[in-house]
């Protein structure tokens, strides 16, 4: 069952149930009222006229009168004080009786107190009142009166009057359940609109919000469902470029392998197939030995890039940062010589905890793509203080738009000079990738014709 | 189209490539089977050497789609302007890229790698099909004229049967370049034919004699027959 409807079917039953019996409460008093009134009433008359006959009788008028005279003055005075209302009682005989009633006992005793007794007694579907009262009189004859009033009326008022609440209750609550069902609906629609929003969110619609904007519990449980969903959408944005990225380098692969593979294939074809001069024979070996090699190197690169995205642990050890520059300008030396560069080493560093290999084909990388964008004759500078490493060169820098992806894996700036130079799009993939893993950052200077710094960022 | 004259033995093929090993493996076999070469790997410097006036005629250009300065489509109008056909060569091998370049308008599309019997045989396609097939073929002394369908050698002619004819115009018009015996089965014969690889031997054998080519036209072991010529 939907909750606004529990929720209105509880309110609506526990209402109806309080107003049902706070009316019957009030109907059962407002009856109880009536009939005290009633009674009051028809007790205050008997006593009066008790009182009044009594005074009547008192004169011993009826001394001697024989018992015709004696009934007609009787009837006489009964009949002055509304004779159809009251029954006379001479010594438990009735001697006077107007009223469309019988008497079933003139003996009763209970009329014959001086306080007055009242019963309703119940014939069929009437309801009758009787008050009974001793007549106050001197003498030895005893006169009782009796009241008798048909109250049926009175009960039929309040039988229609139950009628009438039963009605009204029944309306009110009707209208009522009406306008719960309504108000409660409309306090949790905003559930239905949370609802709606999650189940689009979860068939894939991720930019989707439920649009509730109630204070109420409600409201806040949607902004944390949105908050929720902004963080989910976020995510699944981040892992799709994520695969993009994937896609793209492995997009990027492919051709970094089919331009080695299409020469060393061309060449070994034309080396089988085609008659050549001795010197293009030659040559033919020398690409298909260089383009090898440029496939070696691509595959070591990339073996490292591999392992480092694999397993991101490394082994940090307290390294000090003299031994490794002295290290990676030894490394260097052949490479310098080749192309008549010279490289000035400085470091005020002390010791880090450093992965040493990593680090040490961190600062090879940078070194090289120094050595490659220099000219012969060029000077490169690497300098450690504080906490930057720094690797400058004076060669031909890098245009502004492309400082940002030359950390891409196969990106290249110049793909001819880079190819030239052996170059394959890997080098500064792979440093961004180890400065990463020693929570370092790798920033990147350049202008083009004066040469470019990138420096390494603890 | 404007009257171009290419009653020339060899035809200049420019080839856009900006890797520097493909372009030189490219023109080393183009070299090879007869043609002359003209090597550019930049775009922009394509673009210059089209606009100038004092250039070599161009019978068909090889271009490389991702080149830097200025990429292979964008070339296609300066090479329309020159009335020079266009094959692309590149290792883009999806269908949109290739459709693109068709509709550009290049005459044929080549996915690296490639084999050098294929680009060859492309080649010679579209100069046939653009009217700029060479119109002799020059091997040492012997002449042949593709449009006479006549051999000559040594300014004598030398007569041949149509078979004979069409396997020497087939090995000569890709010199340099082994042809297997299947492929020469299936080039000259047609694909149908029945016959045996025996066939090519004995017609092999008539042309070596006809022509005294027994050291030009070389039996390559396992592959098939090849002409050499080398220009020295």
């Amino acid at each position: 069952m939907k909750l606004w409807k529990k929720l209105s079917m509880v309110t609506v039953t526990i209402l109806s149930a309080a107003t049902l019996l706070s009316g019957a409460a009030v109907i059962y008093r407002s009856m109880e009222y009536n009939r005290s009134k009633t009674i009051e009433s028809g007790e205050g008359q008997l006593k009066s006229t008790a009182y009044a006959i009594g005074k009547d009788l008192e004169s011993g008028i009826l001394q001697g009168y024989s018992g015709v005279t004696k009934n007609s003055y009787l009837n006489f005075i009964m009949k002055k004080y509304d004779a159809s209302k009251y029954i006379l009682i001479e010594d438990n005989l009735v001697v006077c009786n107007l009223t469309p009633f019988e008497l079933a006992n003139p003996a009763d005793e209970r009329w014959a107190e001086t306080e007055i007794c009242s019963v309703i007694q119940n014939k069929g579907d009437r309801y009758i009142l009787i008050s009974g009262k001793k007549v106050p009189v001197a003498g030895n004859v005893e006169y009782k009166l009796v009241f008798v009033q048909d109250i049926s009326e009175l009960y039929g008022d309040m039988r229609k009057q139950v009628c009438y609440s039963l009605w009204f209750v029944l309306g009110a609550s009707a209208v009522s359940v009406l306008i719960i069902f309504l108000l409660t609906r409309r306090i949790l629609r905003p559930l239905r609109e949370l609802q709606k929003a999650a189940k689009e969110i979860s068939e894939g619609n991720l930019t989707r919000r439920a649009d509730v904007r109630t204070r109420d519990e409600i409201g806040t449980m949607a902004a944390a469902f949105n908050r929720m969903a902004e963080r989910i959408e976020e995510q699944v944005t981040e892992l799709s470029q994520v695969a993009e990225k994937r896609r793209q380098m492995l997009g990027s692969l492919t051709h970094e392998l089919k331009t080695p593979m299409t020469s060393i294939i061309g060449y070994s074809d034309t080396l089988l197939n085609v008659n050549l001069k001795k010197e293009q024979q030659e040559r033919a070996l020398g690409h298909i030995y260089k383009e090898c090699r440029r496939l070696e190197r691509l595959s070591s690169k990339l073996m490292s890039l591999m392992g480092l995205y694999d397993n991101e642990s490394i082994c940090p050890e307290e390294t000090s940062m003299q031994e490794l520059f002295d290290q990676v300008v030894s490394l260097e030396e052949y490479h310098l010589k080749q192309k008549k560069i010279s490289l000035i080493s400085s470091c005020a560093m002390g010791s880090r905890r450093i992965d040493r290999d990593l680090f040490e084909s961190l600062l090879v990388n940078l070194i090289d793509n120094g050595i490659k964008a220099s000219d012969e004759g060029g000077v490169i500078f690497l300098t450690g203080q504080d906490n930057v490493i720094t690797v400058r060169d004076e060669g031909c820098g890098i245009p502004a738009d492309e400082i940002k992806r030359v950390t891409e894996a196969f990106y290249m700036v110049d793909k001819a000079r880079s190819r030239k130079e052996g170059g394959c799009g890997l080098g500064l993939a792979l440093c961004s990738m180890i400065a990463e893993l020693h929570g370092a950052k790798l920033a990147i200077e350049s202008e083009v014709g004066r040469g470019t710094s990138v420096s390494v960022i603890f | 189209m404007k009257t171009k004259e290419f009653l020339k033995t060899t035809a200049k093929i420019l080839v856009i490539e900006d890797d520097s090993s493909i372009s030189e493996l490219i023109c080393m076999n183009l070299e090879a089977a007869g043609y002359k070469t003209v090597a550019i790997m930049d775009g922009t410097v394509a673009e210059a050497y089209l606009r100038e006036p004092e250039r070599e005629e161009i019978a068909l250009a090889l271009v490389d789609v991702m080149l830097p300065g200025k990429d292979g489509f964008s070339l296609m109008e300066d090479l329309q302007k020159e009335e020079i056909p266009v094959i692309y060569l590149t290792a883009k091998d999806d269908v949109v890229s290739k459709v693109h370049g068709l509709k550009a308008g290049a005459e044929d599309y080549i996915v690296k790698p490639f084999e050098v019997l294929e680009l060859l045989v492309r080649m010679e396609k579209v100069l046939k099909r653009t009217g700029r097939a060479r119109t002799k073929i020059q091997v040492k002394d012997v002449v042949i004229d593709l449009k006479e369908h006549s051999v000559t050698k040594g300014g004598k002619k030398v007569s041949l049967k149509p078979m004979e004819y069409e396997l020497l115009v087939t090995l000569a018009g890709s010199k340099n370049v082994a042809f297997s015996r299947e492929e020469l089965l299936n080039r000259i014969w047609g694909c149908d034919y029945m016959g045996e690889t025996r066939t090519v031997d004995v017609h092999i054998g008539q042309l070596r004699k006809k022509l005294d080519f027994h050291d030009v036209i070389r039996t390559i072991s396992k592959t098939g027959y090849r002409l050499e010529d080398l220009e020295e």
